[in-house]
């Protein structure tokens, strides 16, 4: 019998293409949750290219138990994506941490379950490693999460719940943690490239790798995770090769896209500046938003080298180049700006 | 003496409420938060460094026996919270709106009275920077006798708290008497009370639907526009929530004998509307100069403070819980009067039932 997988967060910028690359990868069995009034197109488009295929939609909210429970009954796998980008900090937190409880309250000890968790490259503590440093799955993970933004985190306490689930009901657990995921659909900038702040883009990024992961192949990865038998238990970081420079990528997209207005901030200048912010906050007791504190910048404008040789051993190849990838989502922001 | 301060509900509110508290370390430190979910307790711990977290509130309230209890939970459970709370011998902040019906607001307030502590209420706005130079001009007799008071709150359903709201058919808001308006109103009333000293002043209320019907569940059935009109035996009132017009504005404009103000909660202005004091075309021409001084001036005013650091977001917020602290530490009056507050649950009330039946109709 076929397995059946579940996908939340299907009708995500992520979600949309993980599932069209699991029906890709064979996976023809499929539910994924959705909100009430979210749209559902792109998944059926995609179901409609597999006549075979099954794509069960369940209407479901993750912070309610019986909605997780009966989005979980009779599933072989997991691919657990939905979360909260953004939001005020107690909403962020309830629907990807909270959320993320019910979901594994309701895996329990159900039958034998493999769960791929999608996290990111921001539970890394990196701020004390230094500038240049490289992380791979042996980085250490943030220790000081409250001096983090909020989705770091929240993406940490995640993780951390998944294991702790995971060693207390036995099911094989798997973690991608993705760099940043783009492509068309998607955001045009990471805040590792910069801020834009009262119409100026202010390039904090300089010429540090930028850990692209074009979203089609962060879902081979992610669909790979699912599949290998090999990968139950293991910690995956998701990224493409031939990484350009944030400098690199805002060159392009100015050439390609829109001539936005920039500002170079030399890391130096950004740290003194951080340190600067960080004293104001303390002083005016709030006044402004602590957006730049010293190990903020440090954590998210240092600069750090990437590996993802683990994930190629396990079987992924990057099947669109990251100049191919950069093209398409270009194209895509020109039509869409 | 410093306060030891408790919070239960541990949603997006009660981050405010901690940042606030927060700046006050000579008056109040917060000991510990309660949230039925333990994670929503924890990370609000994490992130503010409080020194203990609880998914219980009966063992948070006899282990860490707080002086205060901010009660920032959805107002189903302001009363039994309250009691609790009361019981323990705390003080209470209760954020808005107090209760779900006038006699459950009633009970409430006659808990407090009966334990012999001190209570408030979350209308922040009251004690924002314009709110407190509007009393300062009304003080100085610049307005006369107030006529007609206008109140206008916009409310952005794509914003935090709406996106919440439209996001989740589950939402607490949805199972108000009052639903979307209920949490929002007291911010529209609080405002009235003071010029409005009746109990029970004329009240007709419309509401409506303007959002488009896409969820199929209880959402699509969400009010979002809310018209009041109110007449007191000395003075009358407008009352607007709007969830569609933008901006979504935030002013009170008071109509006196003597001239005509417009208090803006968005740009921390209070202006005195022209007349024309000068005879023919230059009596229209004139005032549009005086304008521009008085948002000239009030903008310099507010830059000042933003210099010395005093230009917070959560004024009003922060002011409100002085003055709360103060009154339990040295005696000082309640911020709010008892009966401002029961006036405005009691209108709440009349508002809810007056749009259910236009709704039945």
């Amino acid at each position: 019998m076929m397995k059946k997988v579940l996908v939340t967060g299907a009708t995500g910028f992520l979600g949309g293409s993980l599932v069209e690359r699991l029906l890709a990868h064979g996976e023809h069995n499929l539910r994924v949750t959705v909100r009430p009034g979210s749209r559902r197109e792109r998944v059926l488009a995609a179901a409609a290219k597999y006549p075979d295929a099954q794509v069960e939609f369940v209407e479901a909210n993750l912070i309610a138990a019986k909605d997780a429970a009966r989005a979980v009954d009779g599933v072989d796998v997991v691919y657990h994506l939905a979360a909260s980008m953004r939001g005020a900090p107690a909403d962020m937190f309830l629907n990807t941490v909270v959320g993320s409880k019910y979901l594994l309250e309701a895996i329990g000890t159900r039958k034998p379950m493999r769960v791929v968790l999608v996290s990111s490259f921001s539970v890394y503590g990196v701020a004390e490693l230094g500038r240049g440093a490289v992380v791979d799955e042996q980085t250490p993970l943030e220790t000081h999460p409250e001096k983090r933004d909020l989705y770091g985190y929240v993406k940490l306490r995640q993780e951390a719940l998944f294991s702790e689930y995971a060693a207390k009901n036995g099911f094989e657990l798997v973690i991608l943690r993705p760099g940043v995921i783009y492509g068309p659909g998607g955001n045009a900038f990471s805040s590792r490239v910069g801020l834009n702040l009262f119409g100026v883009f202010l390039h904090l990024g300089g010429k540090n790798l930028l850990p692209l992961s074009f979203v089609d192949n962060s879902s081979d990865a992610i669909a790979l995770a699912g599949q290998a038998p090999e990968a139950a238990g293991q910690v995956y970081n998701v990224h493409d090769d031939d990484l350009p420079t944030c400098a690199e990528y805002l060159d392009a997209y100015r050439r390609e896209v829109k001539a936005i207005r920039r500002l170079r901030v030399p890391y130096p200048a950004l740290a003194v500046l951080s340190r600067v912010l960080d004293r104001y906050h303390a002083w005016s007791k709030g006044q402004l938003p602590a957006i730049f504190t010293p190990y903020k910048s440090a954590t998210t404008w240092g600069g750090n080298r990437f590996d993802n040789s683990k994930l190629k051993r396990l079987g992924w190849k990057q099947a669109i180049p990251t100049a191919d990838g950069l093209q398409r989502t270009f194209a895509w922001l020109r039509a869409s700006t | 003496m410093t306060l030891k301060i408790a919070l239960v509900g541990c949603g997006k509110i009660a981050d405010g409420h901690v940042e606030e508290i927060q700046k006050l370390p000579t008056r109040a430190h917060v000991v510990a938060v309660c949230d039925r979910e333990i994670l929503m307790a924890e990370q609000i711990a994490t992130r503010y460094r409080i020194p203990a977290y609880y998914d219980s509130y009966e063992r948070m309230l006899d282990r860490e026996r707080p002086d205060v209890v901010h009660i920032t939970t959805p107002p189903q459970s302001h009363l039994p919270l309250s009691r609790l709370a009361l019981d323990a011998g705390c003080h209470i902040y209760v954020e808005k709106p107090l209760a779900l019906n006038h006699g459950d607001a009633k009970a409430l307030i006659d808990a407090v009275a009966t334990a012999g502590r001190k209570m408030t209420i979350g209308y922040t706005y009251l004690f924002d920077p314009p709110a407190l130079e509007m009393r300062a001009a009304i003080e100085s007799g610049v307005l006369g006798k107030v006529v007609h008071v206008e109140s206008w709150f916009g409310y952005n359903l794509a914003g935090q708290f709406g996106s919440a709201i439209l996001g989740d058919s589950t939402h607490w808001v949805h199972a108000l008497p009052g639903k979307l308006f209920h949490n929002n109103v007291d911010h529209l009333l609080n405002k009235l009370v003071e010029f409005i000293p009746d109990d029970e002043p004329r009240i007709d209320a419309h509401a409506w639907r303007r959002h488009p019907v896409r969820f199929g569940d209880v959402r699509d059935e969400m009010q979002d526009e809310l018209r009041i009109t109110m007449v007191g035996s000395e003075t009358s009132a407008y009352g607007t929530f709007t969830s569609h017009v933008k901006p979504a504005a935030h002013f009170v404009r008071l109509y006196g004998e003597k001239n005509i103000m417009h208090v803006d909660y968005v740009s921390r202005t209070v202006t005195l509307e022209p007349g024309a004091t000068l005879p023919s075309a230059i009596g229209r021409w004139a005032p549009a100069f005086g304008q521009a001084m008085q948002f000239l001036r009030a903008g310099g005013r507010n830059g000042m403070a933003f210099a010395r650091g005093e230009f917070h977001l959560f004024s009003g917020l922060n002011r409100l819980i002085s003055m709360f602290y103060d009154s339990i530490l040295d005696g000082a009056p309640l911020p709010i009067p008892t009966r401002d507050i029961l006036r405005v649950s009691s209108w709440m009330d009349r508002i809810f039932v007056g749009i259910g039946a236009e709704r039945g109709r």
